[in-house]
């Protein structure tokens, strides 16, 4: 692709907003993974960022302005223990990571206990609130110009939080109805919170759904255990009036079952899917079905390359999906390191200007 | 030494035990296998191993996942539990020390969990320091033990940086030791960086590696 002067020519939002409508914007859009990494662009511990709204939505749009405003898309996530701790899970907060739930005292701690746990109210409880009102501090900041997602995690991923994953593995061959009975629990919670985060301003709500990739589970067990909720949250956020977008960082994701069940307009991931051996495959394979954000490797974008390797695998990404008709959103596969070089988060964009433009 | 039909029966049954994920088939096997004076040592290697080999395989061609792998531990660690006892340290074959854990501030250990399972089965003294490990502790026990494999895990970006001051340490005090790291942000380019001599991607590439490190360790021996 020719390196070109770029002058924008779109906000942000127009410009995602093109891309997952399979129409070419002026240059392919950039979503910011860059949630964790934000708080050192405030200078506040981790512990403190991840439980303040006004910390969150200001570290992200302070990061936005570092960027020159050139990141198209706010992604609202915190860390994946948010919904498990408002469940009531108890979540240890180091000063310098990312926090998580206390795997050594699970609230699940029965195959009784699934049916247990208790529906709350996620607009009135815990850091689901605190994302809420992050979210909506955010899209009020930003949301005419940007886009702005919310973030759920998918029932799977918040019962591993309260059973521990290994326990919840296992319970998945041995006592699936008491998986399902605590799903039929968190679910509605669920569709709740993609509501209210609607309701704050986003634009879109990006579902975690870890397991349903080869390195995880077997197409079967997703289906048979997480499909059928990931759809009512996917249904739900659909009628909200949200667009869904999948968020799945596991090898082999299943693009195939998901799309069957959920239907989404664009998948943010790591890895080819399943059916697909290259990014070459899965362009062709899925570039015009499904929008990809994607897909640089983030422990290496943000620990290991310089900013020229950066930018030339960005360079590589954008020539993968040069036919795709401007379905491709630029991004990490996962979460930017907390702990990496913001320059390379910003060598990204440097890339979608350089190689990205369409026009 | 030629195997009875019935030593090939309980075989079988421990080795189709683990693939079926028979907790009970296994401990009833094994427990015939000790009741009727069968080598224990044989059963372990042709029984159980052989029932993982058989997992690893169908990991490999994407029929077994992560859920049912951690079911099949539990039915290897079912008969293996009974097994071990009966055999002898110096019947055990190779002899090998290996040091593991989860490094400080991560707690995600179900890659680790699994490499320990084929450590375990081949007849290894496993040292398992868990999660959330202070990164001293690992070299305190590779010293201790003098150990010839330390396997390092790591799920997060955050606390896979501490990796390289324990490599460092080890391989000063003790070269010889063989290093290995894992966990979804680790990569080869990573682990030849810090000075670490191999790697594992993720849980499932895990018990591909476990088998791979063994063999490693088999040829160095």
């Amino acid at each position: 692709m020719v390196v070109k002067q770029y002058k924008d020519e779109m906000t942000g939002l127009e410009r995602a907003l093109a891309a997952l409508s399979y129409q070419k914007p002026d240059r392919v859009p950039v979503a910011s993974l860059v949630c964790g990494a934000a708080r050192r662009v405030l200078g506040v511990t981790y512990d403190k960022w991840s439980q303040d709204a006004e910390l969150i939505a200001e570290s992200l749009i302070q990061t936005h302005q570092i960027m020159n405003y050139d990141f198209d898309i706010f992604v609202m996530l915190v860390d994946l223990s948010v919904e498990a701790g408002s469940f009531g899970q108890e979540v240890i907060y180091p000063i310098e990571s990312t926090a998580y739930a206390n795997p050594n005292n699970p609230i699940i701690k029965t195959v009784d206990d699934y049916r247990r746990l208790e529906r709350i109210n996620p607009r009135e409880t815990g850091r689901m609130k605190v994302v809420i009102e992050a979210t909506h501090r955010v899209a009020k900041a930003k949301a005419k110009e940007c886009g702005v997602c919310g973030f759920v995690y998918a029932p799977l991923g918040v019962i591993g939080a309260l059973r521990g994953h290994e326990r919840m593995f296992v319970d998945c061959i041995k006592h699936p109805d008491a998986i399902i009975e605590a799903c039929e629990i968190i679910t509605p919670v669920l569709e709740e919170y993609a509501v209210a985060q609607i309701e704050a301003g986003a634009q879109a709500i990006v579902m975690d759904t870890l397991y349903a990739s080869a390195t995880i589970m077997s197409p079967k067990m997703w289906e048979a255990i997480e499909a059928p909720y990931a759809k009512r949250i996917a249904d739900t956020v659909k009628k909200a009036g949200g667009a869904l977008v999948l968020h799945n960082c596991g090898g082999g994701i299943y693009f195939d079952v998901q799309q069957k069940w959920t239907d989404p307009v664009a998948i943010s991931h790591a890895y080819p899917a399943a059916d697909c051996k290259t990014w070459e495959d899965h362009a062709a394979k899925w570039g015009k079905k499904i929008v990809s954000i994607g897909a640089l490797d983030p422990a290496s974008v943000g620990m290991t390359w310089n900013e020229e390797q950066v930018m030339e695998e960005t360079r590589k990404f954008i020539e993968y999906y040069k036919d795709c008709d401007g379905g491709f959103i630029l991004s990490t596969g996962c979460e930017f390191p907390p702990n990496g070089t913001l320059i390379n988060a910003m060598a990204i964009i440097k890339a979608a200007k350089a190689y990205g433009t369409y026009r | 030494m030629a195997v009875s039909e019935r030593e090939r029966e309980l075989f079988d049954a421990l080795k189709q035990g683990v693939i079926d994920y028979d907790e009970d088939g296994v401990r009833e096997a094994a427990q015939a296998v000790i009741d009727e004076g069968i080598d224990a040592y044989t059963a372990v290697f042709e029984g159980l191993v052989e029932g993982m080999n058989e997992v690893g395989r169908l990991y490999e061609e994407q029929e077994y996942f992560v859920p049912e792998i951690l079911m099949c531990a539990d039915a290897l660690y079912a008969g293996l539990d009974i097994l071990k006892p009966h055999i002898e340290q110096k019947d055990m074959g190779l002899k090998g020390t290996v040091v593991m854990g989860v490094v400080q501030g991560d707690v995600h250990d179900i890659g680790k969990n699994i490499v320990k399972m084929m450590f375990d089965v081949a007849g290894f003294d496993v040292h398992d320091l868990g999660r959330d490990v202070p990164l001293e502790k690992f070299v305190e026990e590779q010293l201790k033990t003098d150990s010839e494999l330390l396997c390092l895990s790591a799920m997060m970006t955050t606390t896979m940086v501490g990796m390289p001051e324990v490599i460092k340490k080890v391989k000063d005090k003790n070269p010889q030791c063989k290093i290995m790291i894992g966990g979804a942000p680790v990569s080869e380019d990573l682990a030849g960086k810090w000075g670490a001599d191999g790697f594992a991607k993720d849980a499932n590439n895990a018990l591909k590696e476990a088998l791979n490190m063994v063999k490693a360790l088999k040829d160095m021996q």
